[in-house]
C-alpha cells in the first residue's frame, strides 16, 4: 500500500502512539550523542543523523536482566524475567543498513535455541524504515548488495520526497495495521518525486569470491598484515547492527542478585579464554580473522546470508582506522 | 577562514620521515618501524608496521595521524616484532607516553629509534579525516599542547618550533566542574558513565593499560561488575582514573576513541592537576624511575591524614 505522510503527521502519529501506551523508539540525542531510545514525545526525534549504535538494541539490549535470585536462610527463590511483560513497540527512523540486519539476526536467535528475549521483542515491534539521502565515505551498503532505499526488514518504509514529507509504503501486515489504525494521517500519494537516494561510493564486493577465498585461507600470512593494527577492543562489534555475541553473568551478593545478559565481542582476548588457561585465539590476528570469517563465511555457510549490512560504523569508530570495506575489497581481489 | 591552522610543514615532515625510514631499514639499524600510512577514506591515515625499506614511501604524516603509536610497543601488543631496535613516529604527546613507559621499565631507550614529529595538531574525533585543520576541527588535547616539538628524539624532520594560540578546553571544563557542588559533580559523572557500553576501547588504546590481565576482566572473584550498567561502569572508570593518576601523559586517546563520547581525558587532566598541586609532578620528556604515587618522601603532603 502506497500513501503520503507529512512530517507533521509523522510527529502526530508518534505522539498518538506514545499517548496510546506504545513504546516508541527513535533516534534522539542522548547528552549530545545520537542514539536510538524511547521517546517522551515526538519533538525529540532526530532523523538527520545515523545513530551511533545500531537499532539491534531494541531487541537485544546492551544489558538486560534475565533472572533474579534471593536467598533467605536455606530458601533460594529464582524469578525469571517474563518476556510477556515486554511492551508493544514502534521503532521509527531505522536506516536501511540497520533494518536489513534485523532479519539477519532473526536467523541466529531462532535457530536451534529460540531466544525468547529477542523473539518476543521482535514479535511486538513494528519497524518504520527511512531511506537515506546522504552517505559518507564510510558507508558501503551498496557494496554488500543493499541500498539506501532498500526496505528489507522494514514493516513500513518512508522515502523523503521533494517538497517535504514522505512517500510511504507498507511491506507487512504489521505495517498495514499501523497505517489502517491511523488512516486519517496518511494521504493519497501526491506524486512528488523521491529525493535522490544517497550514493555510497564503495565499489560492490564480489561476495562469492570473498567467501571462496575465505573457504580456503583460514591459515594465510595475509591475516597478520590485515590485523596487525587491531588493538582488541569491542567498539566495532558493539556498534555493528549484525554482531550478536553476548555473555551471561551473575551479579549481586550471596543474598540477592541478577543473572544478566550483555554484549560481548570476539575481538576481546577474554572471549575465547578457556577455564584451563588455554586460549585458542591467543593473538589478535586470529581474533580479527574470526570477525571477517563470521561475517563473510560462517554466517553464509549456516544461514545463507552475509553478516554485514555496510553501515560503516565500525570504520568510522575503529580506534586504529581498520576499514572493513578496504579489507573485504582487498580479499575479493586475491 | 581566519581560524585555519597552518599544516604546510606536514608535507616536508612526510618526505623526511620516508627518507629516514628508508635509510634505517635498509641499513638494518632497526628491525621495524611503526608509523602512519594513508587509508582508503579521503584524507584518512592509519597505523602501519613496516619492516621493508621499499615500503617507506607508504608513510605519511598529516592532521589525520591521530593515533598514539606507543600502544604498539607495550606488552599488550604481541603482534609487533619485539626483537631488535624498533623505529617509531611520535608526536610530543605520544613521546611523553613512551617516556612514562621507560620509567615503568616497560621499554628501554636503547631499543627505540625515535622519529619525532613537529606537530601543529591533529583532527578531533568529531571531524571527518578529509577536513581541514582549524580551531573548530582540532583535537581538544591539541588546544593546550605544550609539546609541539618532541625533545630527545633520534631524528626530528624539521626543528622549526610550531606555536598555536587557542583557548584551552580542558582547563575551562575543569574549572566549570570544580565550581560545582560535589553532588552536582557526581550527577554529571553519573550521567557520563551511564553511557559506557564496556567496549574497552579506552583501555585498549591506552599505552599505560598494559596489564596482561586487567582487574576489570577478573571473574574469580569478580572484582567489579563487568556488565555495562551504572554501578560497574562507574567502578571501571574510577578504577581507571586512579590507576592512571601520575602516569597518564595526556595523549587523550581514551577520549578520542570512546564511541559514546564520554569525556575521559577530563578525568585524567583533573588527576594530573591534583598531582601537579600535591607533588609538583608533570608528565614530560624526562625519564623518571618512580612516579609520585610510587614513592614516599617526607616532604609529601600529609594533610589528608586526619
Amino acid at each position: 500500500m502506497q500513501t503520503y505522510l507529512s512530517e507533521n503527521n509523522l510527529k502526530t502519529l508518534l505522539d498518538r502512539l506514545i499517548a496510546g501506551g506504545k513504546r516508541v523508539i527513535a533516534p534522539r540525542l542522548d547528552a549530545g550523542t545520537p542514539l536510538y531510545g524511547p521517546l517522551a514525545d515526538a519533538a525529540g526525534v532526530v532523523l538527520d543523523q545515523l545513530p551511533r549504535r545500531s537499532a539491534k538494541e531494541a531487541f537485544f539490549p546492551v544489558c538486560e536482566d534475565i533472572m533474579s535470585y534471593d536467598k533467605e536462610g536455606q530458601q533460594v527463590t529464582l524469578t525469571d524475567v517474563n518476556p510477556a511483560s515486554f511492551p508493544e513497540t514502534v521503532l521509527v527512523g531505522v536506516r536501511p543498513c540497520d533494518a536489513a540486519a534485523i532479519p539477519v539476526l532473526d536467523a541466529v536467535f531462532s535457530w536451534d535455541y529460540k531466544d525468547e528475549f529477542f523473539l518476543e521483542r521482535r514479535k511486538k515491534t513494528t519497524i518504520i524504515g527511512l531511506a537515506c539521502t546522504q552517505a559518507d565515505d564510510a558507508c558501503f551498503c551498496t557494496a554488500v548488495g543493499l541500498s539506501p532505499a532498500d526496505p528489507k526488514g522494514s514493516d513500513l518504509f518512508l522515502t523523503p520526497v521533494e517538497g517535504g514529507g514522505y512517500a510511504c509504503e507498507t511491506f507487512t501486515e504489521k505495517g498495514e495495521t499501523l497505517v489502517n489504525g491511523n488512516r486519517e494521517l496518511f494521504a493519497e500519494p501526491n506524486g512528488a518525486p523521491a529525493l535522490p537516494p544517497a550514493e555510497p561510493q564503495t565499489e560492490k564486493f564480489d561476495l562469492k569470491k570473498v567467501k571462496a577465498w575465505l573457504d580456503d585461507h583460514f591459515e594465510d600470512p595475509a591475516w597478520d598484515g590485515i590485523a596487525v593494527r587491531c588493538v582488541g577492543c569491542g567498539a566495532c562489534a558493539f556498534l555493528c547492527p549484525a554482531c550478536h555475541c553476548f555473555d551471561i553473568v551473575d551479579e549481586g551478593t550471596e543474598k540477592a542478585g541478577k543473572r544478566r545478559k550483555s554484549w560481548d565481542a570476539c575481538g576481546f582476548w577474554k572471549f575465547t579464554h578457556h577455564a584451563s588457561g588455554h586460549n585458542p585465539r591467543d593473538l589478535q590476528p586470529k581474533r580479527y580473522r574470526n570477525r571477517i570469517m563470521h561475517k563473510f563465511k560462517y554466517y553464509d555457510d549456516k544461514f545463507g546470508q552475509t553478516l554485514c549490512t555496510g553501515c560503516g560504523r565500525c570504520i568510522r569508530f575503529c580506534p586504529v582506522g581498520i576499514d572493513i570495506a578496504a579489507i573485504v575489497s582487498e580479499i575479493s581481489k586475491k | 577562514m581566519t581560524n585555519t591552522i597552518d599544516t604546510s610543514i606536514y608535507a616536508a615532515v612526510t618526505e623526511a620521515i620516508q627518507g629516514e625510514v628508508r635509510r634505517i631499514l635498509s641499513e638494518g639499524s632497526v628491525s621495524a618501524v611503526v608509523g602512519y600510512a594513508a587509508a582508503r577514506r579521503k584524507g584518512s591515515a592509519q597505523p602501519i608496521v613496516i619492516t621493508d625499506a621499499a615500503r617507506a614511501e607508504e608513510l605519511v604524516f598529516s592532521a589525520a595521524c591521530v593515533n598514539n603509536l606507543a600502544v604498539y610497543l607495550t606488552k599488550a601488543k604481541k603482534e609487533i616484532p619485539k626483537t631488535g631496535k624498533i623505529g617509531i613516529v611520535v608526536k610530543g604527546c605520544d613521546l611523553k607516553a613512551l617516556v612514562g613507559l621507560m620509567g615503568e621499565s616497560q621499554l628501554k631507550r636503547e631499543d627505540l629509534y625515535l622519529i619525532g614529529v613537529p606537530c601543529a595538531g591533529v583532527l578531533a574525533s568529531t571531524a571527518q579525516p578529509s577536513q581541514e585543520l582549524t580551531g573548530d576541527t582540532i583535537a581538544p588535547k591539541c588546544r593546550e599542547c605544550d609539546a609541539r616539538l618532541p625533545a630527545g628524539c633520534d631524528f626530528v624532520p624539521d626543528q622549526r618550533p610550531v606555536s598555536i594560540e587557542l583557548a584551552g578546553k580542558y582547563s575551562a571544563e575543569i574549572a566549570r566542574l570544580e565550581a560545582m557542588t560535589p553532588a552536582e559533580r557526581w550527577a554529571y559523572w553519573k550521567e557520563q558513565f551511564k553511557k559506557c557500553i564496556k567496549c574497552y576501547a579506552c583501555r585498549q588504546v591506552c599505552p599505560f593499560c598494559f596489564c596482561e590481565q586487567c582487574l576489570c576482566d577478573r571473574n574469580k572473584p569478580q572484582m567489579v561488575e563487568t556488565t555495562p550498567r551504572p554501578a560497574g561502569n562507574t567502578a571501571w572508570h574510577i578504577v581507571r582514573a586512579m590507576h592512571l593518576a601520575g602516569r597518564c601523559a595526556g595523549c587523550a586517546e581514551c577520549e578520542r576513541v570512546c564511541p559514546m563520547d564520554i569525556p575521559l581525558n577530563l578525568l585524567n587532566r583533573k588527576m594530573a592537576k591534583e598531582l601537579k598541586e600535591l607533588y609538583d609532578y608533570e608528565a614530560g620528556f624526562e625519564v623518571r624511575e618512580k612516579g609520585p604515587l610510587a614513592m614516599y618522601d617526607e616532604k609529601d603532603d600529609q594533610s589528608f591524614i586526619k
